[in-house]
């Protein structure tokens, strides 16, 4: 029986992924679990792995192609399945009218599906490039903000950001006028000279080599500038700062370190706690939405971790049910995920607060940026030793900083710094954290 | 049983047979000349083989040696006002015809060569290395040596492409007045070709003074002349044509020269075409200093056999016979010459610095500037600083004049000033104007200069393109569809588009060809195409595509002083029309590359041609999207208006390129190619297209029109680009 792969949703806000390499071909066999395609989001690659075993009769979309979700993506058959008449196949599943419209990569010569006609030579299309989008489908591909050149030449001449410019041309590609706007907005509020009026060419372009670089964005790279940037502009951020004792938190992991077989660290205690303030302060367990405040019933945290692909934010499921050495090995395996690029589907979603720790590479304390949507950000210290007063003698002790940076749409002060108490209160006290 | 009555061939067919008797009465300084002749040829071809050998010539040296009787026993039969051209193999008969030029009353095998036959000699040499001191600078090579005048005409890489030519050059001769004629060389493969056919039936119609020199060495590359054809005795072409016929040993230069004696004087006085059939054999395989015996499709005994009948021993074995030359002496020319050779190769090569002892390579000086390499693809335009040209377009008295009669006007306008212009094309002579009444009243007024050809595209066109080459006459050339553009390719796109160039980029090509675009007519698949989009491919021509009486007027009057080829687009759509032409003036000239802007807008400029141009201004008219039209006029590369279209795309920052034909062999593609990178920062949209359907149009009414762009097709884009 064939069925039609589609292309799946990789993240919660993405309506796109890129069918980045077939890993069966046309007419191969697959076995249960194996993997078919790659696809490949600005979060991830993320093997796409079959329910059943199997055969590819039929790839839809070429290698690179950028997909919407849920858009067939390939007929999938039984395995050694043969198939006669494709195109009828294909017709009876009603896929072969989408296929060249799932392809940009081929929309320089889309072809009419009956005839093999070149569609973008057509005059009822005035030979334009493929199959109209409509306007307001507009979807940056791969993080590059489409322009036409005259308005990319003309947002530099005025030294213009050109991501920031609403786009209203086909696929949402910036045009002149939109440009004009721009201008026109960002000069509003004063009476422009008539030196500024006109926007001024560089006498010169700037010469290829003056002692810099430039190293090409990564697909992560424009990710991680977009969403924190979008972090930023959007989610008023506060922050609180606690120091907490942290000789219990020590010397409960060296306690539970004692046992060979084990190996947890500060961070998975600290996240640990945090689940657990999650659970005492359900409030805090929430994201903004445009209509509501969401509260989640579990409490999925994200853990920023540092790879050679850059900032990486993975999803641990369920903190609060697990018990701090499952937590410990749970970390570690999205940690290593992470690195690998094997993040799955599964670990970018949800989660409504992250910890990140520089503690390691000795910073006493940060302040982060929240990772949308989610709603805080606990940035970790190091552990110093300063001097502590204890019962009105300054002794020796050690400490610890945390900074909670808050979206103060979902979460007022009281409520963050209530739960900023019940976190220093367990991480001081950590036993509790076993029970 | 019905009767059967033997018939025979109109023409004679003879086999010029030569016995001593006959080198006994030949004039021993003609002789002489033969065996200095032959020497030469022999010599240079052999240091041509060992340079080959060395591998100091780039691409094949096709060796004529063997052969060379057929060439210096003809050549010597004619004079520097007649002119030959040639096959691929064709050192022999350039050789020939250069020698006899610069040493018109003989040569002789014992004295050293003047300076003029040293001159021959390097820069033959130089062209066929590639250098700069050839011939053509190098550009053509051992293929295509070309020296106007000494009547070498240019020998050509394409089986057949030069017969065409040669009946051109033939007519020219006739038309001038003269008693010249002209000599096409080809080989046994060649007489298969349909050029030659063709060639032979157009020459024969119009009784031309040209003769097909047919070198038949029995071998077309590999495959043997009793392979190719069930008529090897290939003089016998000559008899389906009514064309005289001569077969001589080709062996023997005087048999030859005593064949092409009687061939030439039947020329001269009148008797038309002739074929002459030379048996004979080269000593080695097609390119190269091996035999063909080592490529195994021919026999050593065979290659044997005609060696023993090497036409440089028997000729010095008649010499020694006749007392004229000694053996000692024979051979002393031999040494002579090949000495010569050697200094002659000393002054363009030298001792290989990174090579092995004895390696040689070409001086670095000798070779062409690479920075030529596209220099002479068209001519500068010169010819037209003394033409009426009309800067101010206003200055022209204009009225309501219908097409098709301004281009009947203003043919017969140039005609009178100009004797040299020659209208040709299929029924141009008849039908009041031939099919569209284009030379409407011509052939009365110009008797002799408007010629109705027989369907046989490739050799009239040839034969004009000849005519173009030898230069004295300008041809017009009808087709009666744009299609029959395939039919003529060779002699479009290898022959004349390249002349220029590929002989140095220094003499015009001066041919007009009238190509009608009949879409819409009916006339089916076949019929309907607009050439346009092809022809700018080719490098060498210029292309105008006049859309009103009063372009058609201007365009044509300075396509038929431009010495380069020049295609005028005719559309069938359009002859019938009325536009604006000029009252009286029918001279004045409108300058290359200059479009024209029909309709001034804002948002979007429309480049279009032709016929198109009506139907862009209808769509334009109340449209949203406010279009400049610009008619382009000038269509090919170098003579494009791109000065309008920038100004034109700085105001509107986007561009529609709109044209009726089929999308396969449209003309907007390489237009776009080339308004995105020169333009880029000015545009804010994609270059967008306008062009016919994928087929060509249909026989069917309704489906010929859905294939062809038009005002509809028009308004369909401009709706598109009005959503943005």
């Amino acid at each position: 029986m064939a069925r039609v792969l589609r292309m799946p949703g990789i993240s919660a806000d993405a309506t796109e992924a890129v069918l980045s390499e077939w890993l069966v071909e046309d007419s191969g066999d697959f076995g249960p679990a194996d993997p078919i395609a790659t696809v490949e989001t600005e979060k991830a690659a993320v093997d796409v792995e079959a329910d059943a075993a199997g055969r590819v009769l039929k790839t839809l979309v070429l290698p690179g192609a950028q997909v919407l979700v849920g858009d067939p993506i390939a007929i999938l058959g039984e395995p050694g399945e043969e198939v006669a008449d494709l195109d009828a196949l294909l017709t009876s599943l009603g896929v072969a009218a989408v296929t060249d419209a799932i392809i940009p990569e081929r929309r320089d010569v889309p072809s009419d599906p009956g005839s093999g006609a070149p569609l973008a030579e057509r005059p009822d299309l005035g030979g334009r490039a493929g199959p109209l989008a409509d306007p307001e489908q507009s979807s940056p591909v791969n993080g590059r903000v489409f322009s036409s050149p005259l308005a990319r030449r003309l947002a530099k001449d005025a030294g213009l950001a050109i991501d920031g410019v609403k786009g209203t041309g086909p696929r949402g590609r910036i045009l002149r006028r939109d440009v004009d706007k721009a201008l026109a907005g960002r000069q509003s509020p004063r009476t422009p000279t008539s030196d500024e009026q006109a926007p001024k060419r560089p006498s010169t372009p700037v010469a290829a080599s003056r002692g810099y670089r430039d190293i090409p964005h990564s697909r992560i790279r424009l990710a991680t500038a977009r969403r924190l940037t979008e972090s930023k502009q959007q989610a008023p951020h506060f922050y609180l700062r606690a120091t907490v004792r942290a000789e219990a938190l020590l010397a409960l992991r060296a306690e539970v370190n004692g046992d060979p077989s084990t190996h947890i660290s500060v961070n998975d205690l600290v996240v640990k706690a945090v689940g657990a303030a999650h659970r005492r302060e359900p409030e805090m367990n929430v994201i903004w939405t445009p209509d509501a405040i969401r509260q989640y019933d579990a409490v999925d945290i994200a853990v920023a971790v540092a790879t050679d692909r850059g900032l990486m934010t993975p999803v641990v499921r369920d903190v609060g049910s697990l018990s701090v050495t499952a937590l410990s090995v749970a970390i570690g395996a999205v940690a290593q995920r992470a690195r690998d690029g094997k993040l799955k589907q599964d670990d970018l979603e949800g989660g409504t607060i992250a910890v990140t720790n520089l503690g390691m590479y000795g910073v006493e304390e940060f302040a982060a940026i929240i990772n949308p949507p989610m709603a805080a950000i606990l940035a970790v210290g190091a552990v110093r030793d300063e001097p502590v007063v204890e019962n009105g003698a300054v002794v020796a002790g050690k400490v610890m900083t945390v900074t909670l940076s808050v979206d103060h749409r979902p979460v007022d002060g009281v409520l963050a710094a209530r739960w900023l108490a019940v976190l220093a209160e367990l991480l001081e006290h950590p036993v509790r954290l076993l029970a | 049983m019905p009767e059967h009555r033997p018939m025979s061939p109109a023409s004679p067919w003879v086999e010029i047979v030569v016995t001593d008797d006959d080198w006994d009465a030949a004039d021993p300084d003609l002789l002489r000349t033969i065996y200095a002749q032959l020497v030469w040829v022999r010599t240079f071809e052999q240091y041509v083989l060992d340079l080959a050998g060395a591998g100091l010539i780039h691409g094949p040296a096709h060796s004529s040696i063997g052969q060379e009787a057929g060439a210096v026993g003809s050549v010597l039969a004619l004079t520097s006002e007649d002119s030959v051209n040639g096959s691929h193999r064709g050192h022999h008969q350039f050789l020939a015809k250069a020698l006899h030029h610069v040493e018109r009353k003989g040569l002789d095998p014992l004295a050293a060569p003047s300076d003029d036959v040293r001159e021959v000699l390097v820069r033959t040499l130089a062209e066929i290395c590639g250098l700069d001191r050839g011939w053509s600078h190098g550009r053509g090579g051992s293929m295509h040596l070309q020296w106007k005048e000494a009547g070498a005409m240019g020998t050509n890489a394409i089986v057949g492409g030069g017969v065409p030519q040669a009946a051109g050059f033939a007519w020219s001769h006739r038309q001038a007045g003269t008693d010249a004629v002209s000599v096409t060389y080809f080989g046994d493969g060649a007489t298969n070709i349909g050029s030659t056919l063709e060639s032979m039936n157009l020459a024969s119609a119009w009784g031309l003074p040209v003769c097909f020199f047919i070198e038949n060495n029995h071998y077309a590359v590999s495959t043997s002349v009793d392979e190719a054809t069930g008529e090897p005795r290939l003089a016998a072409r000559g008899l389906g044509f009514s064309i005289a016929a001569w077969s001589v040993d080709g062996m023997d230069p005087l048999a030859v020269h005593l064949a092409m004696t009687e061939a030439v004087e039947y020329m001269r006085r009148g008797g038309g075409p002739t074929v002459v059939e030379a048996d004979t054999y080269r000593f080695f395989h097609q390119n190269g200093g091996f035999a063909g015996s080592a490529f195994g499709y021919r026999e050593k005994a065979e290659e044997r056999a005609w060696r023993e009948r090497d036409p440089l021993t028997q000729t010095a074995a008649q010499l020694q016979r006749l007392g004229i030359l000694t053996t000692q002496e024979c051979e002393l020319a031999i040494s002579n010459a090949t000495g010569v050779m050697d200094e002659i190769g000393a002054a363009l090569l030298e001792a290989d610095p990174a090579g092995k002892p004895g390696q040689r390579r070409i001086k670095p000086a000798e070779w062409p500037d690479p920075a030529w390499v596209d220099f002479g693809v068209r001519g500068d335009l010169a010819e037209l600083d003394d033409a009426p040209m009309v800067v101010d377009e206003s200055a022209v008295a204009v009225e309501e004049t219908t097409f098709i009669d301004a281009v009947a006007a203003v043919m017969g306008r140039r005609m009178d000033t100009d004797p040299g212009i020659v209208v040709m094309g299929e029924d141009v002579h008849r039908l009041n104007g031939g099919t569209n009444g284009a030379t409407r009243g011509l052939p009365a007024r110009f008797p002799g200069r408007v010629l109705g050809t027989p369907i046989s595209e490739n050799a009239f066109v040839g034969l004009a393109g000849g005519i173009a080459l030898d230069g004295r006459f300008t041809p017009v050339v009808e087709f009666m569809y744009a299609d029959f553009m395939w039919v003529a390719a060779d002699q479009l796109f290898n022959q004349i588009g390249k002349a220029r160039h590929m002989y140095g980029g220094s003499n015009g090509v001066p041919l007009v060809l009238r190509s009608k675009v009949a879409m819409g007519t009916g006339y089916g698949s076949q019929h309907s195409m607009d050439p346009a989009g092809v022809l700018a491919t080719s490098a060498g021509w210029r292309i105008v595509a006049p859309s009103t009486p009063y372009d058609y007027v201007g365009l044509m009057n300075t396509a038929l002083r431009c010495q380069d080829p020049v295609v005028v687009l005719e559309h069938v759509d359009l002859y019938t029309s009325s536009g604006l032409g000029p009252v009286d003036d029918w001279d004045y000239c409108l300058p290359v590359g200059r479009a024209a802007v029909r309709r001034a807008g804002s948002d979007l400029t429309v480049l279009t041609y032709l016929a198109m141009t009506r139907y862009v201004l209808e769509a334009a008219e109340g449209h949203q999207v406010d279009a400049e039209v610009v008619d382009l006029r000038w269509l090919d590369r170098a003579s494009i208006d791109w000065a309008t279209i920038e100004a034109s795309l700085t105001k509107t920052n986007q561009v529609l390129i709109a044209e009726q034909g089929a999308v396969g062999t449209s003309y907007g593609g390489w237009l776009a190619d080339e308004i995105q990178r020169r333009y880029f920062d000015l545009l804010d949209a994609p270059v967008w297209r306008v062009t016919g359907g994928v087929a060509s149009p249909s026989i069917s009414k309704v489906l010929e029109r859905a294939a062809i762009a038009q005002t509809s097709e028009v308004v369909a884009a401009l709706d598109e680009i009005a959503r943005y």
